[in-house]
């Protein structure tokens, strides 16, 4: 496919902004965590931003995105705005979960977010649940459950599959597969192809998750089959992770093949758009410095709002 | 302080001054050189030793094949360590977090629990599945919680939390040697909260035997666990401020009880506060209030009182309240007086 014939300026935009948004907010989020003015563990998603955004750019708000643990970059990329995330983390009452949720559990109904579990591949059914209601109501909107490559060795993923497989449900499953369980490689937790396993039971797909043009192909595909009521998609995307499983230092493991130059989807998305002419040197210097200020505004934003009150917890 | 700690660090001939993490590695490493059947996995144990480093050191010494890594897959773990007690091992089933055991609770619950009873004795499932447990390490909803009582209601589990470096490793190695499953519970609050002194080698506390923490007159706090340490501190704050005399009963296993330790004592004071930090209803301190209620009730002076957890789930933000501490602690004592 032609990509400059068929890439339209806004699209362009759109999905750079979000991955600014979201790279920014994590090197932020990076920056202060050692502080300890954030209430809760965070897992960053720096690598890792095209996989969220080039599937967001088809998603509605009516559709419903299950995430797991590493949820900062899928929730600010369905439109999660940034001072609930910052008030959320920060642990204060105006957080998107009211402080009840932290990191992990990141909420906004209005953005068709429901929620996520930290625990590995326990919302893969959820997702498969919200996309029966939508069946069996005749809605329109479309379920996705995300996880990552180690989800699939739980028993529920292939529960999940099945499930969706025999009712013929809207769902997508997106596997944001960076290649690491915590610090073990793929090659030591999965004796099975993912992919071909998902073959079995669907329309697979497979993207570059370095690369949000290929994710944004692929799930443009994808979510037409969902709404054109022929069956579940299994999507994957090959991505890497550039920091630890937890925390705010970068991952330090011995031949991780990560190439930051090479494999950055944001360098990847901004050549491809001053190559095609679609944007100028002069509007990316703009947006970056856009994202900052729009960081610092929900920084503000998070420290000045209240903590929870002690009496929500029932004293006896 | 308890009374196993050092303020030198300089250990006595042989000991050696360690934390609680350290003694539970060096109990696994013990029994690992004594029986060439015990071996241990789960999630991230093997090169990278644990995600709290317990079982740091054990693949490099005892090979892949004693000390390995498993895929994320709880069900999976435990289902295959009862294949493997059954037929003649001693496996140690790592589960990174309690709060991720439920996968596997159907296969504790309905397996493991049951195989001695089910075969009419033929074999047991001499297993320990080992998890750290509990708050205090910021760690929200589901690297937090204190599960305790859904295994001590499941006939057939023995369920052990030790609070002292020197139990962890007794207690581990009674737990690797016990003919049943055992479910040992690790206060991951304190792995690495004081020092104290560890007997090296062979070192074993037989399960269903309390211990009594700091002896007094007046009250009974019985507690287990990372709620250990700061009901001493609590014993010595009620002594400071109210002049009471504090019984510390640190339960160490809570299935078996050590009924008797625990009913002389509250029969010794005739007051009991129980301090646990799992959610208060249908928590461990209530079959232990139904225990004191059933067989020495006319001995109590004073209602007995509960400190725990609140009824929701884990708190992030507010963890500091949520968790049972020394303030609290010392109201329940005062509130055993005011009768």
């Amino acid at each position: 496919m032609d990509r400059k014939a068929t890439l339209k300026r806004e699209d362009g935009l759109w999905m750079l902004r979000r991955m600014r948004l979201i790279r920014q907010t994590s090197e932020r989020i990076a920056r202060l965590y050692p502080t300890n003015v954030m209430e809760t563990p965070v897992h960053l998603c720096i690598g890792q931003e095209a996989v969220s955004v080039g599937l967001c750019r088809h998603l509605r708000d009516a559709d419903k995105m299950f995430l797991g643990h590493r949820t900062h970059g899928p929730a600010l990329a369905k439109g999660l705005p940034l001072p609930k995330l910052m008030a959320e983390l920060y642990g204060r009452t105006t957080g998107c979960s009211h402080a009840f949720g932290g990191s992990m559990h990141l909420i906004d109904l209005e953005h068709g977010l429901p929620g996520s579990s930290a625990i590995i591949g326990g919302s893969i059914a959820l997702g498969c649940g919200a996309a029966l209601a939508a069946q069996l109501g005749k809605n329109d909107y479309v379920g996705v459950s995300y996880f990552g490559d180690a989800a699939t060795n739980a028993g529920v993923f292939y529960e999940s599959m099945n499930f969706a497989a025999l009712r013929k449900l809207p769902v997508l499953f997106l596997c944001e597969d960076n290649g690491y369980s915590n610090v073990m490689p793929k090659s030591a937790h999965s004796a099975h192809d993912i992919v071909s396993v998902a073959r079995q039971f669907m329309t697979t797909l497979q993207a570059d998750g370095t690369d949000v043009l290929s994710v944004y192909e692929h799930t443009g595909e994808a979510v037409a089959q969902l709404r054109r009521g022929e069956g579940p998609v299994f999507l994957h995307c090959a991505t890497k992770r550039w920091m630890k499983h937890q925390g705010h230092e970068a991952c330090d493991i011995v031949d991780n093949g990560i190439d930051r130059e090479r494999d950055c989807p944001i360098r990847k998305l901004e050549a491809f758009l001053l190559k095609s002419r679609l944007i100028t040197p002069a509007e990316l210097a703009q947006i970056e410095q856009a994202v900052e200020a729009e960081i610092d505004a929900a920084i503000q934003f998070a420290e000045s709002s209240p903590f929870p009150d002690p009496s929500l917890l029932e004293v006896s | 302080m308890t009374a196993t700690e050092t303020k030198t660090g300089a250990a006595t001939p042989g000991t050696k001054v360690m934390t609680l993490l350290e003694a539970i590695t060096d109990a696994m490493r013990t029994e690992m050189r004594n029986d060439d059947r015990v071996c241990v996995f789960g999630e991230d144990v093997g090169k990278k030793g644990g995600v709290f480093g317990a079982t740091m050191g054990l693949q490099d010494e005892f090979g892949e094949k004693r000390c390995f890594d498993t895929p994320l897959s709880e069900c999976g773990i435990i289902g295959a360590g009862i294949g493997m007690a059954v037929y003649g091992m001693r496996p140690i089933a790592e589960i990174q977090f309690l709060d991720f055991i439920y996968p596997a609770f159907d296969q504790i619950v309905s397996e493991a629990a049951k195989m001695r009873y089910r075969s009419g004795g033929e074999y047991t499932c001499p297993m320990v599945i080992r998890s750290p447990y509990g708050g205090g390490i910021r760690g929200g909803h589901y690297h937090s919680q204190s599960s305790e009582a859904y295994f001590c209601h499941t006939p057939g589990l023995k369920v052990v939390i030790p609070s002292t470096p020197a139990d962890a490793k007794g207690l581990l190695i009674a737990s690797i040697r016990d003919e049943d499953p055992v479910m040992f519970l690790e206060p991951k609050r304190i792995y690495r909260h004081g020092k104290g002194e560890v007997p090296t080698g062979e070192h074993v506390v037989p399960l269903g035997k309390a211990r009594v923490a700091r002896e007094g007159s007046d009250v009974t706090v019985l507690c287990y666990g990372s709620m250990v340490p700061m009901c001493e501190q609590a014993a010595d704050e009620a002594m400071q401020l109210g002049n009471r005399s504090v019984e510390v009963i640190d339960l160490r296993t809570l299935v078996p009880l050590d009924e008797q330790t625990v009913l002389a004592s509250v029969k010794k004071t005739g007051r009991c506060v129980i301090v646990y930090e799992a959610p208060k209803t249908c928590g461990y301190g209530a079959e232990l209030a139904a225990l004191i209620a059933e067989k020495c009730i006319e001995y109590l002076e004073g209602p007995v009182v509960r400190v725990a957890g609140f009824d929701t789930p884990f708190p992030y933000t507010l963890e500091p309240l949520y968790m049972p501490d020394v303030k609290r602690v010392v109201a329940g004592i005062e509130k055993t007086f005011v009768w």
